[in-house]
Formats: structure tokens, C-alpha cells, sequence
């Protein structure tokens, strides 16, 4: 079961789910319009090999814009501190910016329950797109849970601004 | 209603879902890990011919995949269930590589179990290996009465390659 958009404020309002900051006319029939934050981390090696810890590159979004190039994996983040503990979140883009070939996630679009940070979106451009700090990107549903429930304790817990994979620990740890 | 990792492990243990190896350490709070498989092919682009060729190992020292192009792999684990709906995503610490899991396609048919096709891409060329704990999956609660698939993907334990004559105007 997904919530409606009033049941996410309700949640809100009871404490059983966090956005922040929160604001009302971000708020869908089905799910919350969240924005990008004004950060942004690329990898420098063109080849990426999971193995290794990549290093990464960050900038501001300037307000006047910055543009995402297609052959190139970038991560943003929401602007909001988000997660919930009794919820699971998926996220998407909006429409509005599918329309325009902005990937927001690749492949992982569900949030771990208990995961409570600035998430990281991948962001990638079908064609070259230009983006600007504190737009309405994205959007975050809330689905209902069945069975006890452990709570997030991973590697991104705590996030703010974006936060590169973290996969060669891993291979570190030979799991 | 998604389950939780401890209802999966659960429902694992009553038979409702197939898991199989399943490693206790690989549940998360409300999916389960899942590892890539050895075998690759890599996809023709042609709905009117049938991709037979055949499948390769990846290499123990990775397999460096190339943006522009789909390469087809499988889960190693053989994952299915009659009762709740299967849906595979990539792991957010390969998302944020830019490497694509599936295309588009995330959701699973409720039916007997076996290893998923899985279309890999990439944005920025990046290498693979094998057995990686690359994506996760995740069960939810079905409504309605339930009718099995015994589509033509039922039982493959290989990168099957698109087989679907309604695409090509076979039907």
C-alpha cells in the first residue's frame, strides 16, 4: 500500500516520517516533490573499476546553472533530510524532467527503512541538460511494510550532500 | 505492503520464496542482496533474429563494460516465489558507478523460481566481476486471485536474450 499525499503529511506531523525542511505545496496526490541540493560530485577516472576507491571531484551548483554533460555520471543530492523508520521510500525524477532525459537514480530507487539522509541521486543526461540548485527534481513515495523491521545501519547512514559508492569496501572485506 | 528483510527471511524459511544460496548476512531492512552470475552474453539488437550465441564467463579480473552497449548476465541465485511479486533493482553503491541493473524493467512475474536475466549498461565504462553483490531484490503483497507465469522466460537459468515474437510481428 502506498500513502496519499495527505497521509504523508500526516506521518510527517506525527514524527513517523522525516522531510526537512517540509512544505506543504511540495506535496502530490501520492507522493512529495523533493529538490536538489546544491552540490555535485563526478568521478575524475573515465574508467571505473569497483575494486578501487574512486576519487571524485566536487562543485556548487552556480545559480546561473551548470550542465550536465551525457557520458558522465553525476551525483546530487536532495536538498532535504529525509527517511523514516516505519515507511519505505521510493524515488523517481518528476515527469517534467523525464521529459527532458534526466535520469535521477540509476537502478536504485528504493531507500532503506531507517535510512535518514540527504540522499544521493545519480544523476545522468540522456542529452546535455542544464541544472540549477533547489529545483523540484524528484519525487519520494512512502509504501506500508509487513513483518519486523531492522533498521538501516549501512555505509551512507548520515549523508549530507552526495556521497560516492563506497562499493570497494566490499571487495575489502572480501564479502 | 513491501516485506521487510526479516519477513523475507521468514517467508525463505515457510517455502513462500526461493532464495537460492541464501546468505543470512545479504538481507537488508527490506530486501535482500543479490550477487552477479558468472555467464554474460552480449545483446544483438535484433528482434527478428534470435541472439544464440553463446554465453562466456566473466573473468575472475572483471569484465570492463562499455557505454553504448547491453550485455546480459543473471543472478546467481535462483530467486522466485508463487506468493509474492519479485522486484530486482541494482544496489545504490553500483547505481552511484552509473551502472545500470535493468532497463526499465524491475518487476517480476509471481511463479517458480530461477536465475533473472539481468540487462546490464553503463554510463561511463566500468568493470564487472563475478559473484559481486551487485542489486537487491524485493517481495510484495499480492491482491487478487493468482494466476502462475509460464511465459516463454520460465525456467532459464541463462542470459536469455529477448524471445518475444509479439516484438517483432511473428505473433
Amino acid at each position: 500500500m502506498i500513502l496519499t499525499g495527505n497521509e504523508i503529511k500526516r506521518q510527517v506531523e506525527l514524527g513517523k516520517i522525516q522531510i526537512d525542511p517540509f512544505k506543504i505545496n511540495q506535496i502530490s496526490p501520492n507522493s512529495y516533490d523533493f529538490r536538489l541540493g546544491s552540490k555535485l560530485k563526478y568521478y575524475t577516472n573515465e574508467i571505473l573499476d569497483p575494486k578501487i576507491k574512486q576519487p571524485v571531484e566536487e562543485v556548487e551548483i552556480p545559480k546561473t546553472g551548470y550542465v550536465l554533460k551525457p557520458g558522465r555520471i553525476y551525483l546530487g543530492h536532495t536538498h532535504e533530510t529525509m527517511g523514516s523508520d516505519f515507511f519505505v521510500p521510493i524515488i523517481r525524477g518528476r515527469s517534467s524532467t523525464a521529459r527532458l532525459g534526466l535520469f535521477v537514480h540509476i537502478t536504485a530507487d528504493m531507500i532503506d527503512i531507517g535510512s535518514h539522509n540527504q540522499w544521493t541521486l545519480q544523476l545522468y543526461a540522456v542529452q546535455a541538460m542544464k541544472i540549477y540548485p533547489y529545483t523540484l527534481i524528484g519525487q519520494v513515495t512512502f509504501w506500508c511494510v509487513i513483518g519486523d523491521i531492522d533498521l538501516y545501519k549501512g555505509k551512507y547512514q548520515g549523508s549530507r550532500g552526495p556521497y560516492e559508492s563506497q562499493i570497494y569496501k566490499d571487495f575489502e572485506k572480501g564479502v | 505492503m513491501i516485506l521487510s528483510g526479516n519477513e523475507i527471511y521468514k517467508q525463505v524459511k515457510l517455502g513462500n520464496i526461493k532464495i537460492d544460496p541464501f546468505e543470512l548476512n545479504n538481507i537488508n531492512p527490506n530486501s535482500y542482496n543479490y550477487r552477479l552470475g558468472e555467464d554474460y552474453k552480449i545483446a544483438n539488437g535484433n528482434l527478428n533474429k534470435a541472439n544464440n550465441s553463446r554465453s562466456k564467463k566473466i573473468p575472475k579480473n572483471g569484465l570492463l563494460l562499455e557505454p553504448g552497449k547491453v550485455v546480459l548476465s543473471t543472478t546467481h541465485e535462483i530467486i522466485g516465489s508463487e506468493k509474492f511479486v519479485t522486484s530486482l533493482i541494482g544496489r545504490s553503491s553500483v547505481g552511484r558507478l552509473g551502472l545500470f541493473l535493468q532497463i526499465s524493467a524491475d518487476l517480476g512475474q509471481l511463479g517458480d523460481g530461477h536465475k533473472w536475466t539481468l540487462e546490464l549498461t553503463c554510463v561511463q565504462p566500468i568493470k564487472i566481476y563475478p559473484m559481486m553483490k551487485i542489486g537487491q531484490v524485493s517481495f510484495w503483497v499480492t491482491f487478487g486471485n493468482r494466476n502462475l507465469y509460464t511465459g516463454f522466460y520460465t525456467g532459464f537459468n541463462s542470459p536469455a536474450c529477448c524471445m518475444d515474437s509479439m516484438l517483432n510481428g511473428n505473433e
